[in-house]
């Protein structure tokens, strides 16, 4: 063992007082550290360990923050995640519903409806039957048919007549009306062939036209018309009541003529164009701004035929606006009037 | 009448009151008349009587007019035998289909008169 180098530093009994006077410390009289240099590399070792051990430590102490930090905020989203998904389930619920309290109401919209057309057509039916008995026997017996009447008793027979036509005509009227609560939502497009459906109706008025002995024409063009997407059971209302105004306002021997044309298929519209012209009393010049209002009625159109609703233009106008095509008349009072329409041969997607 | 070969017309009515007076009009106008009460009535009748025209009404109690209609059109016997449908239905779909089923005419009772009614009668079998 080397000799310690006795170096003249502070010794323990410099610094311990009173615990080296009681000889505790005696023992350690010689000691001095500076003697020991393997306890200085000992007690470096070991500060160097505490610090290093200190860091790993600390690192270890902070590498777990980060995973609890990141443990908490994974448990918050989730948990707000949860919140969300429990609002999105009670809106879910909400809509659903919502939704379902929709689809009952229009169920009983549905059947509403359904009900209402079922009320009007049976009505119709149920009403027509007796008015049609009081009509006949009316007209039997004011022209004598029944028996001998006197002039006056004719003369009361045919005011209730009247009457009776004029219930019958409302009653007409109340089956028309309700087209008029339909929106294009409701409308039913599909390719239609328009000389047929045309066809259709004139048989329909072929007897009305003859009792008048009105001269019925249809003129349609050489070419095939190609099929017109239209909701048919709506444009056949149109031409029932233009074809139906044109016979009505004709008088006995006069003419109504329909005419399709395509002359405007190949223009920017692509639309057919049907013309109704009769030779009939025509539309008072004062009044033509107003012949498409609703219960509109001109006042010729009144002295000829008291019986009107005043609703057809005005439902025909609805009906072609809806379908995109436009409506209008040429006038010549006293000699005629012309209705035409045009049908774009496609409807637009809304 | 005078005419010894008088038409036959076989009027198709459930409502006993239209029934007789379209009946009694038509009578006085020398036609024959024979009247079915509903649907099967007419189908048994139609062969047997052979009427020069027939009025079918549409709403008839068991078989309907629309049936009745097919029929007379579906039998080689009768098929030739003009039908005037006259009924107070109306809808389109009603004209389409009788049209189709090869009716002649559709009269809406309520929108004509018997003297109306005589006047097609008389064109029809002219």
């Amino acid at each position: 063992m080397p000799k310690p180098i006795v170096l003249h530093w502070p010794t323990i009994e410099n610094y311990a007082g009173d615990w080296y006077n009681m000889g505790v410390l005696e023992p350690f009289a010689n000691f001095s550290f500076v003697n020991y240099p393997s306890f200085w590399a000992i007690l470096l070792i070991f500060f160097v360990a505490v610090f290093y051990l200190g860091r790993f430590w600390q690192s270890r102490e902070s590498h777990l923050q980060i995973l609890i930090n990141e443990a908490n905020l994974k448990t918050q989203q989730i948990q707000e995640l949860e919140k969300v998904n429990q609002e999105l389930e009670s809106k879910n619920r909400e809509l659903y519903s919502k939704e379902l309290g929709l689809t009952l109401a229009n169920k009983k919209l549905q059947s509403l409806e359904e009900a209402k057309s079922k009320f009007v057509s049976v009505t119709t039916h149920q009403l027509r039957t007796p008015l049609a008995a009081i009509k006949w026997t009316l007209d039997m017996a004011a022209k004598g048919q029944l028996g001998t009447v006197t002039d006056e008793q004719k003369k009361y027979l045919s005011q209730g007549l009247i009457s009776t036509e004029r219930v019958i005509s409302i009653v007409n009227d109340l089956l028309k009306i309700d087209a008029i609560d339909a929106e294009r939502a409701d409308y039913t497009f599909r390719p239609t062939d328009l000389v047929k459906l045309i066809s259709n109706i004139i048989f329909e008025f072929t007897n009305q036209a003859a009792i008048k002995k009105i001269n019925f024409l249809f003129l349609k063009p050489q070419n095939t018309i190609p099929l017109v997407e239209m909701d048919p059971d709506k444009v056949r209302m149109v031409l029932e009541n233009l074809i139906d105004n044109a016979i009505k306002y004709t008088s006995s021997g006069g003419k109504v003529t329909i005419k399709i044309s395509d002359e405007r298929i190949n223009s920017a519209e692509g639309a057919i164009e049907i013309k109704i012209i009769d030779s009939g009393i025509g539309i008072p010049s004062s009044e033509t701004d107003k012949i498409f209002q609703k219960f509109f009625r001109a006042s010729n159109a009144i002295k000829a035929e008291p019986d009107g609703s005043g609703l057809g233009l005005f439902i025909a106008r609805d009906i072609i606006e809806k379908h995109n095509g436009a409506i209008w008349f040429e006038n010549d009072p006293g000699d005629g009037t012309v209705f035409s329409f045009t049908l774009p041969l496609h409807q637009k997607k809304v | 009448m005078d005419n010894a070969e008088a038409k036959k017309v076989l009027i198709v009515e459930d409502d006993e009151f239209l029934r007789s007076l379209n009946a009694k009009r038509l009578e006085t106008e020398g036609f024959k008349v024979v009247v079915a009460v509903d649907g099967q009535n007419a189908i048994d009748l139609i062969p047997q009587e052979m009427p020069n025209l027939i009025f079918l009404d549409l709403l008839l109690p068991g078989i309907d007019g629309f049936e009745v209609l097919k029929r007379i059109k579906a039998d080689e016997k009768t098929k030739a035998i003009p039908v005037i449908v006259f009924s107070n239905l109306g809808q389109k779909e009603d004209i389409e289909k009788a049209h189709n089923l090869g009716a002649a005419d559709f009269l809406i009772k309520a929108n004509f008169t018997l003297d109306d009614v005589v006047v097609k009668i008389k064109e029809i079998l002219k």
